[in-house]
């Protein structure tokens, strides 16, 4: 047998390991100052041209059909125009529930992580129902690379919110509930296809100073920045405050808005590139280079 | 047949789901004592075979350290193994970040190699009963553990697709030495032991700066703020640490010293240990 490490290929000994030669060799890759140099502005799209509909579950799905019909005709007519979507679900009360229980039981983060997606299923699967007549289709994580495929044959993919972290949920920076729900699970979805157009689809016009159920004349914010957002520390978000940490960090999904989905005209607004709900952008600072 | 509340198809029983108000966590925001933690696995350790560190030594360098495990797993020590990537999982990376891919798709190419890693130990450790898990197999752990068999598994978290981007650079935050972590805190797992070819944590990387001088004992906090630019595990792991629950220490020990891996399963002060700082007993307030 040949000795590879005497062979002219790209391996590397003498200090007791075998490395392969890369510009990462023999490196830790904790170093911040090597991390720094891993930084590039530009980093490429999986399956561009996709919109990411984030569907509410508290805020749409229990809704039932009142709003959950005039939204899925909706989506179905803009998809017959040739719009490409994946849509995603939240979980809602019954998730909620699951949590509220699981809390009460002393379950851990992880464990609380792990049992919570199953609500998110049975809204993912209803969904697909409504809308399996117009090509809808689910999407599970095993299947994700087989996205172009459904893309291709004119499908609706629906999936599930809950990002697949599972017993390894990060304990949380405050509280004992998992920071990566279903808004985070689908911001970083919209990510990895690289698609600029995310969109989240809840029962308020946007985010508000304050509630707007509890204070009618809460004012909208109609643009504001994440950090901004995460700055001001309002008491009610309609969407995960994770959310706005990944935002500020990433490199594909620069923005995004967040509308009321009562309204099924608002979806096609938004498309159109009008001025719906509120518009949530990644920090000036940020676009464009990463902060340390 | 369907009652509404607000709008939102509501039963009876589920007033504080709707409301969006959870009232276990209204009461341990209340200053009420917080409901404890179940312990999921609180006799196992959970143990991290490194990939540069170890793996890719080969021989020389794995075979005493299984043998160790084995001896240790017949007098009755109930382990879970984790591995590490190594130079491949460097490699892969490289050819990403050549091809300007993002960080989700690191993380997903990453995963491969401790799953090669894992499954070597598999082989070599198969007749003392190394068995692979993976992530959907961690439910049969109980029953695994109760038949006396080792399982290994890869340390790499489940992310994949999912990783955030990071705050710098594009290698992902979450690698091996947080997912073996994090499955330990789930666990509540016994202990963490990070089985490395360092005597545990250093003032810089002791093979890059000889001046580095060994650190025994340290606070995740003090760690992070310290501004050291090289440690001896991922940053990821300081800062779950630093919110843990159960897990509230881990520790680095040397592999390539004979008797080290043993000495710290007996719980001997071997190594480096980084601890979650003192708890200051205050509850935190969730955000909703």
């Amino acid at each position: 047998m040949p000795d590879i490490r005497q062979s002219p290929s790209n391996l590397f000994t003498g200090d007791g390991r075998t490395h392969v030669g890369s510009g990462l060799m023999r490196e830790s890759l904790v170093s911040t100052r090597l991390l720094r140099e891993t930084d590039n502005d530009v980093v490429r799209a999986m399956v561009p041209g996709i919109t990411m509909v984030a569907i509410g579950g508290s805020s749409i799905m229990d809704r039932g059909a009142e709003a959950l019909v005039p939204l899925t005709r909706e989506i179905a007519a803009l998809h017959g125009e040739g719009h490409k979507f994946v849509l995603g679900v939240g979980g809602g009360a019954r998730a909620r529930h699951t949590l509220e229980i699981g809390l009460d039981l002393g379950l851990p983060i992880g464990g609380l992580a792990r049992i919570v997606g199953g609500i998110e299923e049975q809204n993912r699967d209803m969904l697909q129902f409504l809308l399996a007549p117009h090509g809808a289709v689910t999407l599970i994580k095993e299947h994700f690379q087989d996205l172009q495929l459904f893309i291709s044959k004119g499908m609706i993919p629906v999936c599930i919110g809950q990002p697949p972290y599972h017993f390894w949920e990060p304990p949380a920076r405050e509280g004992l509930l998992p920071e990566n729900g279903s808004d985070v699970g689908l911001f970083l979805m919209a990510e990895i296809l690289g698609s600029p157009q995310l969109v989240f689809v809840k029962d308020v016009d946007g985010i508000f100073e304050a509630d707007p159920f509890e204070n009618p004349d809460a004012k909208r914010i109609d643009e504001i920045t994440a950090a901004e957002l995460l700055e001001r520390n309002l008491p009610e978000l309609p969407i995960e405050r994770e959310v706005l940490r990944c935002l500020e960090n990433s490199k594909l999904v620069r923005s995004f808005r967040l509308i009321d989905g009562r309204r099924p005209e608002n979806l096609r607004a938004y498309l159109a590139g009008e001025p719906v709900g509120t518009l949530v952008t990644q920090s000036a600072r940020n676009n464009g280079k990463t902060t340390s | 047949m369907t009652t509404k509340r607000n709008g939102k198809i509501w039963i009876e029983g589920m007033e504080n789901a709707l409301s969006g108000k959870l009232s276990s966590l209204d009461a341990t925001n209340s200053g009420g004592t917080p409901t404890p933690i179940a312990p999921i696995l609180p006799d196992i350790w959970v143990l991290k075979i490194g990939g540069q560190s170890i793996m890719d030594r080969g021989r020389k360098a794995v075979y005493p350290i299984l043998e160790e495990l084995v001896a240790a797993r017949k007098q009755g020590v109930s382990f879970l193994l984790g591995t590490g990537g190594g130079t491949r999982a460097r490699h892969a990376y490289s050819v990403a970040l050549d091809l300007d891919l993002p960080t989700a798709m690191l993380a997903k190419v990453g995963a491969s190699v401790p799953v090669q890693n894992a499954r070597m130990l598999q082989m070599l450790l198969a007749k003392d009963g190394g068995i692979m898990v993976y992530p959907d197999d961690f439910e049969k752990l109980p029953l695994f553990l109760s038949m006396g068999v080792i399982p290994i598994m890869s340390g790499m978290p489940p992310f994949e697709f999912w990783e955030k981007a990071p705050a710098v650079g594009r290698i992902p935050a979450n690698r091996t030495d947080a997912g073996v972590y994090l499955i330990a805190e789930f666990l509540g797992a016994k202990g963490v032991l990070f089985i490395k070819d360092e005597d545990g944590l250093y003032t810089d990387d002791p093979k890059k700066d000889p001046t580095a001088r060994h650190i025994p004992e340290i606070t995740a906090r003090e760690l992070l703020d310290s501004g050291q630019d090289d440690i001896v595990v991922e940053r990821a792991v300081l800062e779950y640490l630093d919110r843990a629950r159960s897990v509230t220490e881990i520790r680095i020990v040397n592999g390539l010293v004979p008797g080290q891996v043993t000495k710290a399963l007996r719980g001997e002060n071997v190594g480096s240990v980084i601890r979650k700082e003192p708890a200051t007993d205050r509850i935190p307030v969730a955000a909703p």
